[in-house]
């Protein structure tokens, strides 16, 4: 976060000064596209598109081969090149953007239908709205009677497995991954013989939501495949958390996790099919986290 | 899973004049954070035994000694203290005159029992060639200094050559120039022996001088004879290295070219030979009962040597062995779907699809090469699928299973060049369970070449595999020879 404020204050001077019209050294500096584009709007280009690990920003670099290697090695924002002391202006209008796609990922929803189409029954926390769910940690992990009784009603009682998907910190990261994750871990799972609950959609959740619906549903396990909070890099990055005999105190290191589930980590089939073998591992051992 | 594996390997290398063995500790540790999915590398490699270099036993100038080869291995395996059970895996790699058919089944018959479960024969120049250009150093410098680097293991009878590019292997060739072409007695310091290829050399010399080399009337003139051979020789090997034209003589040396038409930027020297490049000034050149110090002489006259720039690698000596041990195994992804009671497997050919008019693949036609019986079962590729879609792997599992039936060979091995593995197993495993299945990825294999499958690893599902990379040329390992057709 640090380097975050550090890059948005630069850019709220940049912006300031240029409004001033006070062009210091980095007005020179501008890639000349900016410069057109300034005056015909329609020339715009969709900086989010623009491939970054292909964007060579650095003018006539000594070594453009290796520099396109450096840069094709990592998704960090490097060889960004600089106006002065600051970064130019598409590497911060960039970052905004990509910054504002992370935002929009915390603060958007998964669609309204989106519960239905794989046939997961629906619930909410006790949290009512984005803001709280932000604020109040505590409520992410509860529900209230009302949303106990749809589990009541509409759940089987007991399964070997309960999955359970939650919103989290990234609604772009379920409609992303669950897709393809669900069927190829509901395939495997079904391939090793263990029998699945109801799958449960639940709305401003937090990871110990597994908890209170373990206590409800009494499975041998359950699994949480939860959004996790979106970087700069991705926002579709997806959470796989894993608990045998979920119950309410259960403690964190019981949990097994499986992190970075998105494109550029592992994809989601593929996650799919790994975790259903390691909840067969957690099933086997009745055990999971590090009691495992 | 933090814990730290490890593997014994062992390389054998049995050349046309030396066999050396190599014990090697590989260590493979999980190099992804707790919370993700595992991938296994391999860590660290250490030399935990370097067997002497021994004369390869022969029983004429044509036939290898096999119980005399079997009892050096023996001994050399009762120096280390260790026994056949306790390797894990490895190579030999049977080059030059002992690599000749009868020679080479003689090899693996006397060594069944040394070779052990794991120990894969194999052979052929040009896997010989990358391999010592691994075990040089000269891979890792390419990749260090992101450039091209030629690796030259000179030998006995041949000179293997490759050719790096950042790492990349691009192209090998092998040619017969080598430190015992020429024998001498080491006490007369005369010309024992001519090997055919150097007469042939001599011959061509011979027709432009207009007399005969040898035999000579002096030493010095038989000296000044031999060095005028192997400056042909050397001369030969820079005109491959240069993409020059080849003249007659060269292409009686040549053995196998694949180099590109780039020529290198450095150059690497390994193999006997190789030592006297780095040390030059040898008095005593006959010591060997050889040209080696000779030949090495001649390469710095080279072209090779005088203009391109010239690294020593990590090893010199022993780069062939210690590439055999230590390089040649590879760690496969580590979701992937296996059959555990099917391992080890060996030798499987690469078989890519066709693709169909309707956008689909078909294995059939492919595998149809390889299904004379010599081969247990083939390794499907399935190629880059445009996306990971659940969907788009379950339709390629489809179409596996569907030709499974006409494929000859078990268990199924697939594999796969995206993470797919698991899933893609999972598909097939649900689709076709009659069939017992091995389905990997993050193994990079090329058209032409041949795949071994370890026993996989305890505690994890990665298995080591050993990819004999590039098209075997007159290849004698099990069911090698038919692999370049």
């Amino acid at each position: 976060m640090g380097l975050e404020m550090d890059i948005r204050s630069i850019v709220e001077q940049v912006l300031l000064e240029m409004k001033h019209g006070t062009q210091g050294n980095s007005g020179a500096n501008l890639p000349a596209q900016t410069v057109v584009s300034a005056s015909e709007e329609d020339a715009l280009t969709d900086l989010a598109k623009v491939d970054l690990q292909r964007y060579l920003q650095v003018p006539h670099p000594v070594n453009a081969e290796l520099y396109q290697e450096m840069k094709l090695a990592t998704p960090a924002r490097i060889g960004v090149w600089r106006s002065g002391s600051r970064p130019l202006t598409d590497t911060w209008l960039r970052f905004r953007a990509d910054h504002a796609v992370a935002q929009d990922s915390v603060l958007g929803d998964v669609p309204e239908d989106f519960p239905a189409k794989y046939n997961m029954v629906c619930v909410k926390t006790m949290c009512s709205s984005k803001d709280e769910y932000l604020t109040r940690p505590d409520l992410g992990r509860k529900l209230d009677d009302e949303n106990l009784a749809i589990l009541r009603q509409h759940c089987k009682k007991g399964p070997k497995l309960q999955i359970i998907v939650a919103d989290g910190l990234s609604s772009k990261a379920v409609e992303a991954n669950i897709p393809n994750l669900l069927p190829a871990m509901i395939q495997g799972l079904e391939g090793m013989g263990i029998q699945l609950g109801t799958t449960i959609f639940v709305k401003y959740a937090r990871v110990a939501i597994m908890d209170v619906i373990g206590e409800e549903l009494k499975p041998e396990a359950a699994i949480v495949l939860i959004g996790e909070r979106p970087g700069l890099g991705t926002a579709e990055s997806m959470s796989a958390y894993m608990g045998y005999n979920p119950r309410v105190g259960m403690v964190e290191s019981e949990r097994t996790v499986v992190s970075n589930i998105h494109k550029g980590g592992t994809p989601a089939a593929e996650a799919g099919a790994h975790l259903a073998s390691l909840l067969k591992r957690i099933l086997d051992a009745r055990a999971s986290g590090v009691n495992m | 899973m933090g814990k730290e594996l490890t593997l014994t390997s062992v390389g054998i290398d049995i050349g046309t004049t030396t066999t050396q063995l190599v014990l090697s500790r590989l260590t493979l540790v999980n190099v992804m954070p707790g919370s993700q999915v595992p991938r296994i590398e391999i860590s660290h490699k250490s030399v935990i035994y370097m067997g002497t270099v021994h004369f390869t036993p022969f029983l004429d100038r044509r036939h290898v000694d096999g119980p005399t080869l079997r009892k050096l291995i023996a001994r050399e395996y009762e120096l280390a203290g260790i026994g056949p059970a306790d390797i894990d895996t490895g190579a030999i790699i049977i080059t030059g005159e002992a690599a000749k058919k009868e020679n080479a089944a003689e090899i693996i018959h006397s060594l069944a029992d040394y070779a052990g479960d794991f120990v894969v024969a194999t052979a052929g120049p040009d896997l010989e060639s990358l391999i010592a250009g691994k075990g040089s150093g000269a891979e890792e410098l390419s990749k260090r200094f992101r450039s091209r680097i030629a690796n030259i293991d000179i030998g006995g009878g041949t000179s293997n050559i490759a050719l790096f590019d950042k790492g990349v292997c691009i192209g090998t060739a092998c040619v017969n120039v080598g430190g015992r072409l020429f024998e001498v007695d080491a006490l007369t310091q005369r010309l024992s022996y001519v090997t055919a290829p150097a007469q042939n050399v001599a011959d061509c010399l011979a027709k432009k001088w207009g007399q005969d080399l040898f035999p000579a009337a002096t030493p010095e003139a038989e000296l000044a004879g031999i060095n005028a051979c192997l400056d042909r020789m050397v001369e030969s090997v820079d005109r491959m290295l240069f993409r020059d034209l080849l003249a007659a003589v060269d292409q009686s040396l040549v053995m196998s070219d694949r180099l590109p038409a780039e020529p290198p930027q450095a150059v690497v020297f390994s193999g006997g030979v190789a030592r006297y490049i780095y040390q030059p000034g040898l008095q005593s050149w006959w010591i060997h009962g050889d040209v080696g110090p000779l030949l090495a002489e001649a390469f710095r006259r080279g072209r090779a040597f005088q203009n391109l720039k010239v690294y020593q690698g990590a090893e010199t000596l022993h780069a062939t062995v210690l590439g055999a041990g230590a390089h040649t195994v590879n760690v496969s992804g580590s979701t992937v779907t296996v059959d555990k009671n099917v391992l080890p497997l060996r030798n499987l050919p690469a078989v890519y699809p066709n693709p169909k008019t309707d956008g689909e693949w078909s294995w059939v036609e492919p595998a149809g090469h390889f299904q004379d019986g010599l081969y247990r079962t083939v390794a499907l590729i399935v190629p880059v699928l445009g996306d990971t879609d659940f969907s788009t792997i379950t339709d390629v599992a489809r179409q596996l299973a569907a030709e499974f039936g006409q494929i000859a060979g078990s268990p199924k091995v697939v594999i796969a060049q995206q993470d797919i593995a698991k899933v893609l197993g999972q598909s097939l495993q649900r689709i076709a369970p009659e069939y017992e299945l091995v389905c990997l990825d993050g193994v990079e294999l090329k058209l032409g070449d041949f795949i071994d499958i370890a026993k996989p690893l305890p505690y994890e599902e990665a298995v080591p595999v050993i990819v004999k990379t590039l098209v075997f040329s007159g290849g004698v390992g099990p069911g090698s020879a038919k692999g370049s057709e």
